[in-house]
């Protein structure tokens, strides 16, 4: 007996600490189109005079070159009319003191995806980047309701209607940014 | 890092901090980082011109001196993806007493849908565009630290707001910003600004490849009419180079476009 794919398998890739809330979160979402969420590895802050060029190299260079990889191994799979979904941590986002590594990462996905949104409109796929608040250390499980609205807010994406959401980022950060510009 | 004791507020308020400034200036000899040498040499400036091709340095210098400047331009060969080079750069600037300025403006554009992306030129252009620009401002920041002030300016694109088929230049110009923003927030009690120029569409040797028909799409899609020359955005680097109450800001020079309809035509 074969057993069929389903064709709407959220898959998470990446390595990055949000990924367990990820996996956990999507476990919740029924997607009417193939989707994916990526997680890149952020690194933790570190004073600039710290950063090596090893470790600009290991933690920016190698964490955006596993971002190009892991979109590209999905490209076929979304195409066409997908669903990408990169998930950041907020705080590099923003910007934060001694986040330069982080930040630097945070932003250039926050690029690419922005630069995907417009590059597969073509294809029909939609590609939004979510950022979720700190929740504490990364040895505290995070608050139940962080995980809701994250996969509330993966729901909404990759469900129907979500073909009509592109090139957008979302802040789900319960207020924490209001007032700060954005990048 | 460290803030100085006394933060040199007064000073820079009244206009000291541009007096006797060294930048540092990679791609100093390119399309835009030639217009933004003459500029800071005209302003006062001892501008280290800072680039891979040697030739184009030295020409470069040539015309800044040759222009009626005084001799205040100096050539540099730089790989800013060559840790040795970077170190050598920062070095021949602390022998003029700086740098107290650094525009990061070397930059290479190349690229191509995700799906073409070669991983080889996009590491390449993260290590042109990105890793080598923090690796200099790691360098340089602590001399600006102890002197109480300096200014980092670091040139990021357009794209970082998104550009179809630029996947690779927008991704490291994205992450500069991201970076500056957090730069800004750590250096900003050291006397430090950090801000970024996200230039448009620019006349220069590095867009004169461009096919006619995106070419033509660009600039109708310029809402001042007109491409964009490296003098603006010379000006805008020079301002924030002497700016000392802006910082972790990204001023986009490109003739409206950022808020014009992608795709007007």
């Amino acid at each position: 007996m074969t057993i069929p794919t389903p064709i709407r398998l959220v898959h998470v890739v990446g390595s990055g600490a949000l990924t367990p809330l990820v996996r956990r979160a999507v476990e919740v979402v029924d997607a009417s189109a193939p989707t994916t969420c990526v997680v890149p590895r952020v690194p933790g802050r570190a004073p600039l005079a710290e950063l090596s060029d090893v470790r600009l190299a290991d933690e920016v260079g190698d964490a955006l070159d596993d971002v190009l990889a892991a979109v590209q191994g999905e490209l076929a799979r979304l195409q066409p009319g997908g669903r990408l979904v990169f998930v950041l941590p907020a705080a590099p986002l923003m910007a934060v003191r001694a986040g330069t590594a982080a930040s630097a990462v945070a932003g250039g996905v926050l690029s690419m995806a922005r630069t995907l949104s417009i590059e597969l409109a073509r294809d029909a796929v939609a590609v939004n980047v979510v950022a979720l608040d700190e929740d504490g250390p990364a040895d505290v499980p995070p608050t139940p309701e962080r995980g809701a609205a994250l996969g509330a807010q993966l729901a909404a994406l990759a469900g129907p209607g979500g073909e009509r959401i592109t090139g957008q980022e979302i802040y789900l950060t319960a207020g924490s940014d209001l007032g700060r510009s954005r990048p | 890092m460290t803030a100085p004791e006394s933060a040199p507020a007064t000073a820079s308020v009244t206009g000291a901090h541009r007096a006797g400034r060294v930048a540092l200036v990679t791609g100093g000899a390119g399309g835009i980082g030639r217009a933004i040498c003459a500029r800071l040499v005209a302003e006062g400036a001892t501008v280290v011109v800072a680039d891979l091709d040697r030739d184009a340095v030295e020409a470069t210098v040539g015309d800044i001196t040759s222009a009626g400047q005084p001799a205040q331009a100096h050539p540099l060969v730089l790989d800013v993806t060559d840790p040795a080079s970077r170190s050598a750069a920062i070095d021949v600037c602390a022998g003029l007493g700086g740098p107290d300025v650094l525009v990061n403006c070397a930059g290479v554009l190349r690229d191509a849908r995700v799906g073409k992306l070669d991983p080889g030129l996009f590491r390449r252009l993260l290590e042109i565009n990105l890793l080598g620009p923090l690796a200099l401002v790691r360098l340089a920041a602590p001399g600006m630290a102890q002197r109480g002030r300096g200014a980092v300016v670091n040139l990021a694109s357009r794209a970082w707001l998104g550009t179809f088929g630029s996947t690779a230049y927008s991704t490291a110009k994205g992450g500069l910003v991201g970076a500056t923003r957090s730069l800004a927030l750590e250096l900003g009690r050291c006397g430090i600004t950090v801000n970024a120029v996200a230039p448009g569409f620019v006349e220069t040797p590095m867009t004169d490849g461009l096919p006619p028909e995106i070419r033509r799409r660009t600039l109708d899609a310029i809402p001042v009419g007109r491409a964009g020359h490296p003098d603006d955005v010379a000006g805008a680097v020079a301002y924030l180079a002497r700016a000392p109450y802006v910082t972790g800001q990204v001023l986009v020079v490109c003739g409206g476009r950022s808020i014009g309809d992608p795709y007007a035509a």
